[in-house]
Protein backbone atom coordinates (compact mmCIF):
# COMPACT_ATOMS: atom_id res chain seq x y z
CA UNK A 1 0.00 0.00 0.00
CA UNK A 2 1.46 3.64 -0.72
CA UNK A 3 1.93 6.21 1.76
CA UNK A 4 1.74 9.77 1.59
CA UNK A 5 5.30 11.09 1.25
CA UNK A 6 6.40 13.49 4.28
CA UNK A 7 6.32 17.18 3.29
CA UNK A 8 9.54 19.33 4.80
CA UNK A 9 8.21 22.31 6.68
CA UNK A 10 8.57 25.35 3.94
CA UNK A 11 6.16 22.97 1.67
CA UNK A 12 3.30 22.45 4.47
CA UNK A 13 0.47 24.64 3.97
CA UNK A 14 1.38 28.12 4.12
CA UNK A 15 -0.97 30.91 5.78
CA UNK A 16 -3.29 28.21 7.00
CA UNK A 17 -4.03 28.46 11.22
CA UNK A 18 -7.69 26.16 11.52
CA UNK A 19 -7.17 22.87 11.44
CA UNK A 20 -8.81 20.85 8.06
CA UNK A 21 -10.23 17.69 8.68
CA UNK A 22 -11.78 15.23 6.07
CA UNK A 23 -15.15 13.41 5.87
CA UNK A 24 -15.51 11.07 3.17
CA UNK A 25 -16.56 7.21 2.73
CA UNK A 26 -19.44 6.06 0.29
CA UNK A 27 -23.12 7.56 -0.65
CA UNK A 28 -25.27 7.26 2.46
CA UNK A 29 -23.07 6.10 4.92
CA UNK A 30 -23.60 9.07 7.32
CA UNK A 31 -21.24 11.73 6.37
CA UNK A 32 -23.90 14.33 6.96
CA UNK A 33 -25.40 12.70 10.05
CA UNK A 34 -22.00 12.68 11.41
CA UNK A 35 -21.31 16.49 10.83
CA UNK A 36 -24.88 17.12 12.27
CA UNK A 37 -23.96 15.06 15.38
CA UNK A 38 -20.41 16.37 15.51
CA UNK A 39 -21.69 20.26 15.57
CA UNK A 40 -23.27 20.16 19.78
CA UNK A 41 -20.13 18.44 20.90
CA UNK A 42 -17.91 20.99 19.45
CA UNK A 43 -19.80 24.18 20.34
CA UNK A 44 -20.15 22.58 23.79
CA UNK A 45 -16.03 22.36 23.92
CA UNK A 46 -16.02 25.83 23.10
CA UNK A 47 -14.19 25.25 19.70
CA UNK A 48 -14.83 27.70 17.01
CA UNK A 49 -15.34 25.91 13.58
CA UNK A 50 -17.17 26.07 10.12
CA UNK A 51 -18.08 23.23 7.48
CA UNK A 52 -17.48 22.69 3.58
CA UNK A 53 -19.86 20.33 1.62
CA UNK A 54 -19.12 18.72 -1.38
CA UNK A 55 -22.36 17.81 -3.17
CA UNK A 56 -22.52 15.72 -6.32
CA UNK A 57 -25.75 17.58 -7.12
CA UNK A 58 -27.54 20.63 -6.31
CA UNK A 59 -26.50 21.53 -2.33
CA UNK A 60 -28.76 19.71 -1.01
CA UNK A 61 -26.15 18.74 1.76
CA UNK A 62 -25.66 22.25 2.65
CA UNK A 63 -28.74 23.85 2.83
CA UNK A 64 -29.84 20.35 4.96
CA UNK A 65 -27.42 22.06 7.66
CA UNK A 66 -27.96 25.43 7.56
CA UNK A 67 -31.81 24.86 7.97
CA UNK A 68 -30.81 22.26 10.70
CA UNK A 69 -30.74 25.48 12.82
CA UNK A 70 -27.71 23.56 14.50
CA UNK A 71 -24.89 25.95 13.46
CA UNK A 72 -24.91 29.38 11.98
CA UNK A 73 -25.65 29.34 7.98
CA UNK A 74 -22.94 31.90 7.15
CA UNK A 75 -20.41 29.22 8.59
CA UNK A 76 -21.52 26.56 6.00
CA UNK A 77 -19.83 26.86 2.02
CA UNK A 78 -20.72 24.52 -0.42
CA UNK A 79 -18.33 22.84 -3.20
CA UNK A 80 -20.11 21.45 -6.02
CA UNK A 81 -17.46 18.67 -7.41
CA UNK A 82 -18.76 18.76 -11.19
CA UNK A 83 -19.59 15.22 -11.51
CA UNK A 84 -16.34 14.17 -9.92
CA UNK A 85 -16.41 13.58 -6.21
CA UNK A 86 -13.33 12.26 -6.14
CA UNK A 87 -11.64 14.83 -8.12
CA UNK A 88 -12.53 17.60 -5.90
CA UNK A 89 -11.01 16.23 -2.92
CA UNK A 90 -7.54 15.23 -4.62
CA UNK A 91 -6.99 15.16 -7.88
CA UNK A 92 -8.02 18.91 -8.01
CA UNK A 93 -8.41 20.12 -4.37
CA UNK A 94 -8.17 23.77 -5.25
CA UNK A 95 -11.66 24.59 -5.11
CA UNK A 96 -12.03 23.53 -1.42
CA UNK A 97 -8.51 25.21 -0.26
CA UNK A 98 -9.98 28.52 -1.49
CA UNK A 99 -13.34 27.77 0.35
CA UNK A 100 -10.97 27.09 3.35
CA UNK A 101 -8.83 30.16 3.20
CA UNK A 102 -12.36 32.23 2.57
CA UNK A 103 -13.92 30.86 5.75
CA UNK A 104 -10.84 31.52 7.74
CA UNK A 105 -10.90 35.50 6.50
CA UNK A 106 -14.13 36.03 7.46
CA UNK A 107 -14.09 33.92 10.97
CA UNK A 108 -10.31 35.02 12.08
CA UNK A 109 -10.62 33.02 15.29
CA UNK A 110 -11.37 30.04 13.48
CA UNK A 111 -9.49 26.49 14.97
CA UNK A 112 -11.40 23.66 12.58
CA UNK A 113 -12.90 23.02 9.16
CA UNK A 114 -14.52 20.44 8.32
CA UNK A 115 -14.97 18.96 4.82
CA UNK A 116 -17.45 16.95 3.74
CA UNK A 117 -17.13 14.48 0.41
CA UNK A 118 -19.84 14.01 -2.09
CA UNK A 119 -19.36 10.63 -1.56
CA UNK A 120 -17.75 8.62 -3.82
CA UNK A 121 -16.92 4.69 -3.53
CA UNK A 122 -13.60 2.68 -1.36
CA UNK A 123 -11.14 3.84 -3.63
CA UNK A 124 -11.49 7.40 -2.62
CA UNK A 125 -9.18 9.29 -0.41
CA UNK A 126 -8.16 13.16 0.89
CA UNK A 127 -5.39 15.28 -0.73
CA UNK A 128 -3.03 15.82 2.10
CA UNK A 129 -3.15 19.67 0.67
CA UNK A 130 -6.45 19.79 1.19
CA UNK A 131 -6.61 18.41 4.90
CA UNK A 132 -4.38 17.93 8.00
CA UNK A 133 -6.20 14.83 8.92
CA UNK A 134 -9.61 12.67 7.37
CA UNK A 135 -12.31 10.15 8.72
CA UNK A 136 -13.81 7.84 6.52
CA UNK A 137 -17.53 6.93 6.98
CA UNK A 138 -18.54 3.49 6.28
CA UNK A 139 -21.92 1.82 7.79
CA UNK A 140 -22.91 -1.96 8.55
CA UNK A 141 -25.84 -1.80 6.14
CA UNK A 142 -22.93 -1.69 3.36
CA UNK A 143 -22.30 -5.41 4.53
CA UNK A 144 -19.45 -6.43 6.71
CA UNK A 145 -17.25 -7.70 4.32
CA UNK A 146 -15.88 -3.86 3.24
CA UNK A 147 -13.51 -4.06 5.57
CA UNK A 148 -12.16 -7.15 3.83
CA UNK A 149 -12.17 -5.94 0.53
CA UNK A 150 -9.25 -3.27 1.82
CA UNK A 151 -10.55 -0.20 -0.33
CA UNK A 152 -7.78 2.35 0.44
CA UNK A 153 -10.52 5.22 1.85
CA UNK A 154 -10.69 2.68 4.69
CA UNK A 155 -6.93 1.80 4.72
CA UNK A 156 -5.34 5.02 4.50
CA UNK A 157 -7.91 7.05 6.96
CA UNK A 158 -6.42 8.29 9.85
CA UNK A 159 -9.88 7.76 11.54
CA UNK A 160 -12.44 4.69 10.29
CA UNK A 161 -16.05 5.34 11.74
CA UNK A 162 -18.47 2.67 11.14
CA UNK A 163 -21.60 3.98 11.37
CA UNK A 164 -25.02 2.72 12.08
CA UNK A 165 -24.37 -0.49 14.73
CA UNK A 166 -27.72 -0.02 15.48
CA UNK A 167 -28.89 -1.36 11.94
CA UNK A 168 -26.24 -5.34 12.49
CA UNK A 169 -28.79 -7.54 13.83
CA UNK A 170 -31.60 -6.14 10.89
CA UNK A 171 -29.13 -6.74 8.40
CA UNK A 172 -27.29 -10.20 9.30
CA UNK A 173 -23.65 -8.42 10.34
CA UNK A 174 -21.63 -9.95 12.83
CA UNK A 175 -20.53 -6.08 14.28
CA UNK A 176 -17.47 -7.88 16.68
CA UNK A 177 -16.28 -9.72 13.33
CA UNK A 178 -17.02 -6.57 11.13
CA UNK A 179 -15.00 -4.45 13.82
CA UNK A 180 -12.30 -7.01 14.53
CA UNK A 181 -11.49 -7.02 10.65
CA UNK A 182 -11.48 -3.80 10.33
CA UNK A 183 -8.66 -2.87 13.18
CA UNK A 184 -6.59 -6.19 11.75
CA UNK A 185 -6.25 -4.43 8.12
CA UNK A 186 -5.56 -1.04 10.08
CA UNK A 187 -2.92 -2.15 11.90
CA UNK A 188 -3.03 0.71 14.64
CA UNK A 189 -4.69 2.90 13.36
CA UNK A 190 -8.37 3.91 15.02
CA UNK A 191 -11.44 2.42 14.33
CA UNK A 192 -14.66 3.94 16.07
CA UNK A 193 -18.26 2.12 16.13
CA UNK A 194 -21.36 4.65 16.22
CA UNK A 195 -25.08 4.64 16.02
CA UNK A 196 -25.88 8.27 14.78
CA UNK A 197 -29.35 7.84 15.69
CA UNK A 198 -28.69 8.01 19.40
CA UNK A 199 -25.04 9.78 19.58
CA UNK A 200 -22.92 6.26 20.34
CA UNK A 201 -19.27 7.37 19.76
CA UNK A 202 -19.94 10.46 18.98
CA UNK A 203 -17.52 11.61 22.03
CA UNK A 204 -14.77 9.34 20.97
CA UNK A 205 -14.88 10.88 17.41
CA UNK A 206 -14.62 14.58 18.83
CA UNK A 207 -11.90 13.38 21.10
CA UNK A 208 -10.04 11.61 18.39
CA UNK A 209 -10.11 15.18 16.40
CA UNK A 210 -8.97 17.19 19.17
CA UNK A 211 -6.33 15.11 20.38
CA UNK A 212 -5.22 14.88 16.49
CA UNK A 213 -5.22 18.44 14.99
CA UNK A 214 -6.36 20.69 17.86
CA UNK A 215 -4.35 19.60 20.15
CA UNK A 216 -6.53 19.01 22.70
CA UNK A 217 -7.05 15.63 25.59
CA UNK B 1 11.68 26.71 -25.31
CA UNK B 2 10.92 26.59 -21.31
CA UNK B 3 8.52 28.99 -21.94
CA UNK B 4 6.78 26.61 -24.27
CA UNK B 5 7.10 23.96 -21.22
CA UNK B 6 5.36 26.30 -19.44
CA UNK B 7 2.33 27.08 -21.24
CA UNK B 8 2.18 23.28 -21.51
CA UNK B 9 2.52 22.95 -17.94
CA UNK B 10 -0.58 25.67 -17.98
CA UNK B 11 -2.64 23.86 -20.34
CA UNK B 12 -2.84 21.10 -18.95
CA UNK B 13 -6.02 19.26 -17.60
CA UNK B 14 -4.05 17.77 -14.45
CA UNK B 15 -2.67 21.29 -13.09
CA UNK B 16 -5.50 21.88 -10.49
CA UNK B 17 -7.63 25.06 -10.69
CA UNK B 18 -11.12 24.19 -9.99
CA UNK B 19 -12.14 24.26 -14.09
CA UNK B 20 -13.83 20.81 -13.91
CA UNK B 21 -16.34 21.92 -11.71
CA UNK B 22 -17.50 24.47 -14.81
CA UNK B 23 -19.54 23.88 -17.51
CA UNK B 24 -19.49 27.75 -18.48
CA UNK B 25 -23.60 27.01 -19.69
CA UNK B 26 -22.96 23.63 -21.37
CA UNK B 27 -24.62 21.52 -18.68
CA UNK B 28 -27.88 23.78 -19.36
CA UNK B 29 -27.69 23.85 -23.27
CA UNK B 30 -27.31 19.88 -23.29
CA UNK B 31 -30.61 20.09 -20.64
CA UNK B 32 -32.34 22.81 -23.35
CA UNK B 33 -31.57 20.95 -27.09
CA UNK B 34 -32.37 17.04 -26.04
CA UNK B 35 -32.12 16.75 -29.49
CA UNK B 36 -28.55 18.52 -30.09
CA UNK B 37 -25.72 16.25 -32.59
CA UNK B 38 -22.68 16.21 -32.20
CA UNK B 39 -22.16 19.10 -35.42
CA UNK B 40 -24.66 21.19 -33.61
CA UNK B 41 -22.40 20.99 -30.20
CA UNK B 42 -19.18 21.48 -32.58
CA UNK B 43 -20.69 25.16 -34.06
CA UNK B 44 -21.53 26.11 -30.55
CA UNK B 45 -18.14 25.42 -29.21
CA UNK B 46 -16.45 27.48 -32.15
CA UNK B 47 -19.32 30.29 -31.69
CA UNK B 48 -18.34 30.14 -27.65
CA UNK B 49 -15.05 30.40 -28.69
CA UNK B 50 -15.16 33.20 -31.21
CA UNK B 51 -18.22 35.30 -29.96
CA UNK B 52 -17.48 34.94 -26.11
CA UNK B 53 -13.41 33.83 -25.53
CA UNK B 54 -11.88 36.02 -28.50
CA UNK B 55 -13.97 39.45 -28.20
CA UNK B 56 -14.19 38.96 -24.05
CA UNK B 57 -12.17 36.21 -21.88
CA UNK B 58 -8.79 37.02 -24.47
CA UNK B 59 -9.06 40.66 -24.17
CA UNK B 60 -8.86 40.52 -20.78
CA UNK B 61 -6.57 38.06 -20.13
CA UNK B 62 -4.47 40.84 -22.47
CA UNK B 63 -4.82 43.54 -20.42
CA UNK B 64 -4.24 41.80 -17.37
CA UNK B 65 -1.24 40.63 -19.09
CA UNK B 66 0.02 43.81 -20.24
CA UNK B 67 -0.51 45.10 -16.51
CA UNK B 68 2.62 43.49 -16.07
CA UNK B 69 2.03 42.81 -12.26
CA UNK B 70 1.02 46.41 -10.94
CA UNK B 71 -2.24 45.18 -8.59
CA UNK B 72 -4.36 48.38 -9.26
CA UNK B 73 -4.44 48.30 -13.08
CA UNK B 74 -4.86 44.27 -12.41
CA UNK B 75 -7.95 44.99 -10.42
CA UNK B 76 -9.44 48.01 -12.87
CA UNK B 77 -9.76 44.97 -15.51
CA UNK B 78 -11.18 42.75 -12.87
CA UNK B 79 -14.05 45.15 -12.54
CA UNK B 80 -14.71 45.36 -15.84
CA UNK B 81 -15.20 42.15 -15.95
CA UNK B 82 -17.16 42.15 -13.24
CA UNK B 83 -19.20 44.91 -14.55
CA UNK B 84 -19.74 43.61 -18.24
CA UNK B 85 -20.75 39.66 -17.37
CA UNK B 86 -24.82 39.66 -16.98
CA UNK B 87 -25.39 36.65 -16.08
CA UNK B 88 -24.64 36.10 -12.57
CA UNK B 89 -23.37 31.61 -12.43
CA UNK B 90 -21.41 32.78 -15.05
CA UNK B 91 -19.59 35.99 -12.99
CA UNK B 92 -19.77 34.15 -9.41
CA UNK B 93 -18.50 30.85 -11.34
CA UNK B 94 -15.60 32.90 -12.84
CA UNK B 95 -14.76 34.36 -9.63
CA UNK B 96 -14.45 30.98 -7.80
CA UNK B 97 -12.80 29.42 -10.65
CA UNK B 98 -10.05 32.46 -10.33
CA UNK B 99 -9.86 32.16 -6.28
CA UNK B 100 -8.85 28.11 -6.97
CA UNK B 101 -6.90 29.27 -10.10
CA UNK B 102 -4.78 31.36 -7.34
CA UNK B 103 -5.02 29.01 -4.41
CA UNK B 104 -3.00 26.32 -6.63
CA UNK B 105 -0.38 29.04 -7.69
CA UNK B 106 0.00 30.39 -4.23
CA UNK B 107 0.63 27.00 -2.68
CA UNK B 108 2.97 26.70 -5.29
CA UNK B 109 5.06 30.18 -3.85
CA UNK B 110 4.50 32.41 -6.93
CA UNK B 111 4.40 35.82 -5.01
CA UNK B 112 1.94 37.76 -7.53
CA UNK B 113 -0.68 35.01 -7.06
CA UNK B 114 -0.31 35.24 -2.89
CA UNK B 115 -0.62 38.75 -3.24
CA UNK B 116 -3.83 38.84 -5.78
CA UNK B 117 -4.96 35.90 -3.34
CA UNK B 118 -4.85 38.34 -0.23
CA UNK B 119 -6.15 41.24 -2.73
CA UNK B 120 -9.12 38.94 -3.16
CA UNK B 121 -9.80 38.14 0.30
CA UNK B 122 -9.34 41.33 1.45
CA UNK B 123 -11.89 42.83 -1.38
CA UNK B 124 -9.87 45.06 -3.19
CA UNK B 125 -10.08 42.48 -6.47
CA UNK B 126 -12.58 39.88 -7.52
CA UNK B 127 -10.47 37.53 -9.04
CA UNK B 128 -11.71 36.52 -12.46
CA UNK B 129 -10.20 33.93 -13.78
CA UNK B 130 -9.42 34.87 -17.35
CA UNK B 131 -7.79 38.10 -15.06
CA UNK B 132 -5.91 36.17 -12.82
CA UNK B 133 -4.80 33.94 -15.92
CA UNK B 134 -3.42 36.67 -17.62
CA UNK B 135 -1.79 38.28 -14.48
CA UNK B 136 0.20 34.92 -13.56
CA UNK B 137 1.03 33.76 -16.75
CA UNK B 138 2.82 37.07 -17.55
CA UNK B 139 4.71 36.57 -14.01
CA UNK B 140 5.47 32.73 -15.34
CA UNK B 141 7.22 33.99 -18.49
CA UNK B 142 4.71 33.23 -20.95
CA UNK B 143 4.58 35.47 -24.15
CA UNK B 144 1.21 36.66 -25.03
CA UNK B 145 0.62 34.59 -27.76
CA UNK B 146 0.92 31.52 -25.62
CA UNK B 147 -1.06 32.82 -23.05
CA UNK B 148 -4.14 33.62 -25.61
CA UNK B 149 -2.86 29.79 -27.01
CA UNK B 150 -2.95 28.17 -23.41
CA UNK B 151 -6.25 30.41 -22.20
CA UNK B 152 -8.51 29.51 -25.92
CA UNK B 153 -7.18 25.89 -24.99
CA UNK B 154 -8.35 25.72 -21.77
CA UNK B 155 -11.52 27.45 -22.51
CA UNK B 156 -12.32 24.80 -25.75
CA UNK B 157 -11.32 21.65 -23.75
CA UNK B 158 -13.20 22.64 -19.96
CA UNK B 159 -16.75 22.76 -21.43
CA UNK B 160 -15.95 19.79 -23.90
CA UNK B 161 -14.61 17.96 -20.91
CA UNK B 162 -17.74 18.89 -19.08
CA UNK B 163 -19.98 17.47 -21.97
CA UNK B 164 -18.17 14.32 -21.97
CA UNK B 165 -18.46 13.81 -18.17
CA UNK B 166 -22.11 14.55 -18.89
CA UNK B 167 -22.56 11.77 -21.23
CA UNK B 168 -23.72 13.95 -24.37
CA UNK B 169 -20.73 12.22 -26.47
CA UNK B 170 -17.83 10.11 -25.81
CA UNK B 171 -14.25 11.06 -24.70
CA UNK B 172 -13.36 10.35 -28.24
CA UNK B 173 -16.03 12.31 -30.20
CA UNK B 174 -15.31 14.76 -27.65
CA UNK B 175 -11.25 14.91 -28.90
CA UNK B 176 -12.37 15.15 -32.37
CA UNK B 177 -14.40 18.44 -31.49
CA UNK B 178 -11.19 19.58 -29.41
CA UNK B 179 -8.82 18.91 -32.59
CA UNK B 180 -11.10 20.28 -34.93
CA UNK B 181 -10.99 23.34 -32.66
CA UNK B 182 -7.50 23.87 -32.68
CA UNK B 183 -7.07 25.82 -36.42
CA UNK B 184 -10.07 27.87 -34.58
CA UNK B 185 -7.88 29.34 -31.57
CA UNK B 186 -5.11 29.62 -33.87
CA UNK B 187 -6.66 31.50 -36.22
CA UNK B 188 -8.41 33.91 -33.44
CA UNK B 189 -5.08 34.16 -31.47
CA UNK B 190 -3.67 36.09 -34.02
CA UNK B 191 -6.22 38.91 -34.05
CA UNK B 192 -4.70 42.00 -32.55
CA UNK B 193 -5.99 43.63 -29.21
CA UNK B 194 -5.87 47.16 -28.63
CA UNK B 195 -6.08 48.65 -25.42
CA UNK B 196 -9.27 50.58 -26.31
CA UNK B 197 -11.21 48.17 -27.65
CA UNK B 198 -14.26 47.10 -25.43
CA UNK B 199 -14.91 43.56 -23.77
CA UNK B 200 -18.06 42.13 -25.57
CA UNK B 201 -19.87 38.73 -25.77
CA UNK B 202 -22.67 37.36 -27.58
CA UNK B 203 -23.79 34.17 -27.31
CA UNK B 204 -27.38 34.56 -26.53
CA UNK B 205 -28.56 30.63 -26.29
CA UNK B 206 -25.09 29.37 -24.14
CA UNK B 207 -26.58 32.70 -21.92
CA UNK B 208 -30.01 31.96 -21.61
CA UNK B 209 -28.64 28.25 -21.07
CA UNK B 210 -26.60 29.20 -18.17
CA UNK B 211 -29.15 31.81 -16.45
CA UNK B 212 -32.08 28.71 -17.17
CA UNK B 213 -29.40 26.30 -15.68
CA UNK B 214 -28.74 28.01 -12.42
CA UNK B 215 -32.73 27.68 -11.54
CA UNK B 216 -32.45 23.97 -12.10
CA UNK B 217 -32.85 21.48 -9.30
CA UNK B 218 -30.65 19.14 -10.20
CA UNK B 219 -27.09 19.83 -11.96
CA UNK B 220 -23.79 18.87 -11.68
CA UNK B 221 -21.63 21.85 -12.66
CA UNK B 222 -21.63 24.87 -10.88
CA UNK B 223 -22.29 26.94 -14.61
N1 LIG C 1 -30.21 3.56 11.57
C1 LIG C 1 -29.28 4.49 11.37
N2 LIG C 1 -29.42 5.34 10.31
C2 LIG C 1 -28.48 6.28 10.14
C3 LIG C 1 -27.35 6.41 10.99
N3 LIG C 1 -26.59 7.43 10.53
C4 LIG C 1 -27.19 7.92 9.43
N4 LIG C 1 -28.34 7.24 9.19
C5 LIG C 1 -29.28 7.47 8.08
O1 LIG C 1 -28.62 7.11 6.87
C6 LIG C 1 -29.07 7.95 5.81
C7 LIG C 1 -27.88 8.58 5.09
O2 LIG C 1 -27.20 9.47 5.97
P1 LIG C 1 -26.43 10.75 5.46
O3 LIG C 1 -25.81 11.39 6.63
O4 LIG C 1 -27.27 11.58 4.56
O5 LIG C 1 -25.30 10.04 4.55
P2 LIG C 1 -24.15 10.69 3.65
O6 LIG C 1 -24.56 10.49 2.23
O7 LIG C 1 -22.93 9.87 3.96
O8 LIG C 1 -23.99 12.12 4.03
C8 LIG C 1 -29.98 8.98 6.41
O9 LIG C 1 -31.31 8.58 6.18
C9 LIG C 1 -29.65 8.92 7.90
O10 LIG C 1 -30.73 9.27 8.71
C10 LIG C 1 -27.25 5.49 12.10
O11 LIG C 1 -26.29 5.49 12.89
N5 LIG C 1 -28.24 4.55 12.23
MG1 LIG D 1 -24.01 13.85 2.83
Amino acid sequence: MFHALRVSDNEARDGASAARVGIGGPVGSGKTALIEALIPVLQRRNIDFAVVTNDLVTKEDAERLRRSGLIDPARVSAVEAGACPHTVIREDPTLNIAAGDELEARFPGLELILFESGGDNLASTFSLDLVDWWIFVIDVAGGDDIPRKRGPGLLRCDLLVVNKVDLAPHVGVDLDRMLADARQVRGTKPVIPTNLKSGVGVEAVVDAISAAVLFRV
Amino acid sequence: MLRVLQAIWQADGAFPSGAFAFSYGIEGALALRRDMTLGDFEALVAAMLKRRWASYDRVALLWSYRAGGDLEAIAAVDREVEASTLIETLRTGSRRNGGAYLASHARLGQPLAIALRDDVQAGNCLGHIAVMQGAVWSELGLDEALAQLCSGYTAASGVITAAIRLGAMGALQGQGVLQRCLPLIEQLAAQEVPDDVELSSFVPFLDIAAARHAQADLRLFAN
